[in-house]
C-alpha cells in the first residue's frame, strides 16, 4: 500500500514537471517568434523609408550620387532577400544583405553631416529621425530576439529539459549575428565628430 | 559592435557610443555578459510580485495593530480604571484594528485601480501624440521593443525641472512621463538612458509595488498624525485628566497611553524606513535594467551627471506621495551619506559609480 502511494506521488511529480517544462519551452518559443516578428516589421519599415529619404536628399548631396545609388541597391537587394526568406528565421543571404544595407546607410548618415543645408531642412530632418529610430528599433528588436533565442537554446540544450525538448521537437533558434559587411563598415566608417 | 546596436549612427546630435571612456577599455560583449542577463529580470519581477504582497500584508498588520492600540487606549481611558485589565482583549481595540485594516485594504484596492491616473494628474502630466513629440515617442518605442513590452503611453510635464517617472499597474498599461526641461536638455542618447530606466521600473513591476506601498505608508502616517494632534489639543486629555483626578490612580490607563504614544510615533517611521529601503534597491535595479536594454551605460551616466548638476525640483512636480517614483528625488537632495536611511533614492554619485562598474570585469 505504501509502495503504491509512493509510486503514485512520484508519477504525479514527474508528470507535473513534464507539463511545466513543456509550457516553459512553448513560452520561450513564442517569445522568439514574437521577437522575430518585431524585427520583420522594422525591416519592412526601413525598406519603405529609404526611397523617400534618398529622394529628398538627392538635391542636396550632389557629390554623393554613388553613395545614394549604393543605398538604393542595397535596399532592393535586402528587400528581395527578405521576400525570399522563410516566414521566421533569417537566411544567411538575408543577414548579409541587411548588414550591407545598414553599412551603406551609416555611410550616408555620416556624409550627410557635411551638408549644413541638409541639416537645416525640416522635412529631411524628420525623415532622418524616422530612419535613425528605425535603425535603432531594428537593433533593439534584434537584441531582444537574440536574448530570447539564447534563452530558448539554453532551455532546449540543458539537462534534463533537453529530454522534453527532444521528445516534442523543440529546436534551437538561429541567432542573428552581425554580418561581415556590417562589421567592416563600422570599422572603416568615416570618423565624424558628433560631440557637441 | 555586435551589441552596441543602440544606433551605431544615432541621430546627428548623439555622441558616438564608441567614444565613451567606459566602453573604450572593455570589449563590447563584456557589457552583455552574464552579470546583467535576461533571466535576472524575470526573477526580479517574481521577487517583486511576492514582495508586494508580503509588504502589503505587513503594512495591513501594522495598520491593524495601530488601530487596536488606539481603540485599546480609548477603552482604557473611558472605562473605570480600577476594573480595566491590561491583558484582556479589548473590544474597542479589535474594532479599531479591523476598521484601520479594512480602510487600508479598500484604499489599496482603489489605488491599484486608479493610482496611475491619480499620479499623472497630481504631477500635471499630459499625454502627447507622436506628431507633437516624435523624438520622445521614438525613444520610448525603441525601449519598449528592447524590453519586449507594449509601448507605454507618453506624458509630458510642463516644468523646467529635469525629472521623469513611470507609472502603471502592469507592463501592458503603463505610462512614462518626462518634464519639458529634461526633453530640451538631454541629447538623444541620454534621453534613451532615462527612458530605459523608467522602462526598467515598468519591466520590474516597481510601479505597481511602489503605488501599493505608498498608500499604506500614507495611511499609517495619517492616522498617527490625527491621533497625536487630537491628544495634544483635543478632548482626549481634558476628559482623561478630569477622570483621573476624580477617581485617583488609573495606572493601567497611563501605561496603555504610553504604549500608544510610542506606537503612534514609531509606526509611521517604521513604515517609511521599509518603503525607503525598498525604493533605493528598486532604483539600482532600474539603472541596471536600463543598461540591459540600451547596452550602453554612457547614456544613463551622462543623463545622471546632467541631472546631478541641474535643477531636478519644480513646484509643478512631485510631492511626498509620489517622490519615490521619479528618476531622482524631486523634493530633496541627498548627499553622500546624509540621512541615507530616509532617502528614497541612492545618491547620484553612487549610482554613477555602480553604472561605471558594469562595464568593467
Amino acid at each position: 500500500m505504501t509502495a503504491l502511494i509512493v509510486i503514485v506521488v512520484l508519477a504525479v511529480l514527474v508528470i507535473g514537471w513534464v507539463i511545466m517544462t513543456y509550457n516553459r519551452l512553448v513560452a520561450l518559443r513564442t517569445q522568439v517568434a514574437n521577437g522575430w516578428a518585431q524585427i520583420d516589421v522594422q525591416l519592412k519599415r526601413r525598406y519603405d523609408l529609404i526611397p523617400n529619404l534618398v529622394e529628398s536628399v538627392k538635391g542636396y548631396m550632389g557629390h554623393e550620387q554613388d553613395t545614394l545609388r549604393q543605398v538604393i541597391e542595397a535596399r532592393n537587394k535586402a528587400a528581395s532577400a527578405n521576400a525570399g526568406a522563410p516566414a521566421t528565421g533569417a537566411t544567411a543571404a538575408m543577414i548579409a544583405a541587411e548588414g550591407a544595407l545598414s553599412a551603406s546607410l551609416g555611410k550616408m548618415f555620416a556624409l550627410a553631416e557635411a551638408y549644413p543645408d541638409l541639416k537645416a531642412n525640416q522635412s529631411v530632418q524628420q525623415l532622418m529621425e524616422e530612419l535613425s529610430t528605425t535603425e535603432n528599433k531594428i537593433g533593439f528588436a534584434r537584441q531582444f530576439y537574440n536574448d530570447s533565442a539564447t534563452n530558448l537554446n539554453t532551455a532546449v540544450q540543458s539537462f534534463p529539459g533537453n529530454l522534453i525538448a527532444g521528445k516534442f521537437g523543440f529546436q534551437n533558434a538561429e541567432l542573428w549575428r552581425v554580418s561581415e559587411a556590417e562589421r567592416a563598415a563600422v570599422e572603416t566608417a568615416p570618423k565624424v565628430s558628433l560631440q557637441r | 559592435m555586435v551589441q552596441a546596436v543602440s544606433g551605431p549612427w544615432g541621430s546627428p546630435d548623439t555622441p558616438a557610443p564608441a567614444s565613451a571612456p567606459a566602453l573604450a577599455d572593455a570589449p563590447h560583449e563584456a557589457i552583455t555578459a552574464a552579470r546583467v542577463n535576461g533571466t535576472d529580470f524575470l526573477a526580479a519581477q517574481r521577487d517583486n510580485r511576492v514582495k508586494t504582497w508580503v509588504l502589503i500584508l505587513v503594512l495591513i498588520n501594522l495598520g491593524f495593530f495601530l488601530g487596536y492600540v488606539i481603540g485599546w487606549a480609548l477603552e482604557a481611558w473611558g472605562s473605570d480604571s480600577n476594573r480595566f485589565q491590561l491583558a484582556a482583549v479589548s473590544g474597542l481595540g479589535l474594532l479599531g484594528g479591523a476598521l484601520l485594516a479594512g480602510i487600508g485594504v479598500v484604499s489599496a484596492g482603489v489605488t491599484l485601480a486608479f493610482g496611475d491616473k491619480l499620479v499623472l494628474s497630481m504631477n500635471g502630466a499630459r499625454e502627447v501624440t507622436p506628431e507633437a513629440e516624435p523624438r520622445l515617442h521614438n525613444v520610448v518605442e525603441e525601449m519598449a521593443i528592447a524590453a519586449g513590452l507594449p509601448k507605454p503611453k507618453v506624458y509630458i510635464m510642463e516644468s523646467a525641472a529635469l525629472n521623469a517617472f513611470a507609472t502603471g499597474l502592469s507592463p501592458q498599461k503603463s505610462a512614462i512621463a518626462v518634464t519639458r526641461g529634461l526633453l530640451d536638455t538631454l541629447n538623444r542618447e541620454q534621453l534613451q538612458g532615462v527612458v530605459a530606466h523608467e522602462m526598467g521600473h515598468v519591466l520590474n513591476l516597481d510601479t505597481r509595488y511602489m503605488v501599493a506601498v505608498g498608500i499604506m505608508v500614507g495611511l499609517i502616517a495619517l492616522v498617527s498624525d490625527v491621533v497625536l494632534r487630537s491628544m495634544r489639543f483635543g478632548s482626549f486629555r481634558s476628559s482623561g485628566s478630569s477622570r483621573r483626578d476624580s477617581k485617583g490612580g488609573g495606572g493601567a490607563a497611563i501605561i496603555v497611553l504610553v504604549i500608544m504614544l510610542v506606537f503612534l510615533i514609531l509606526a509611521p517611521i517604521a513604515a517609511q524606513l521599509v518603503r525607503f529601503a525598498v525604493s533605493r534597491q528598486r532604483e539600482y535595479l532600474a539603472d541596471a535594467t536600463s543598461v540591459q536594454l540600451t547596452r550602453n551605460p554612457v547614456g544613463l551616466i551622462g543623463a545622471l551627471e546632467v541631472l546631478g548638476a541641474g535643477n531636478t525640483k519644480g513646484p509643478e512636480i512631485g510631492n511626498r506621495a509620489t517622490q519615490h517614483l521619479f528618476i531622482v528625488n524631486p523634493l530633496k537632495n541627498f548627499g553622500e551619506k546624509t540621512a541615507a536611511l530616509f532617502a528614497t533614492h541612492p545618491s547620484i554619485a553612487e549610482r554613477i559609480q555602480r553604472l561605471q562598474n558594469l562595464g568593467k570585469a
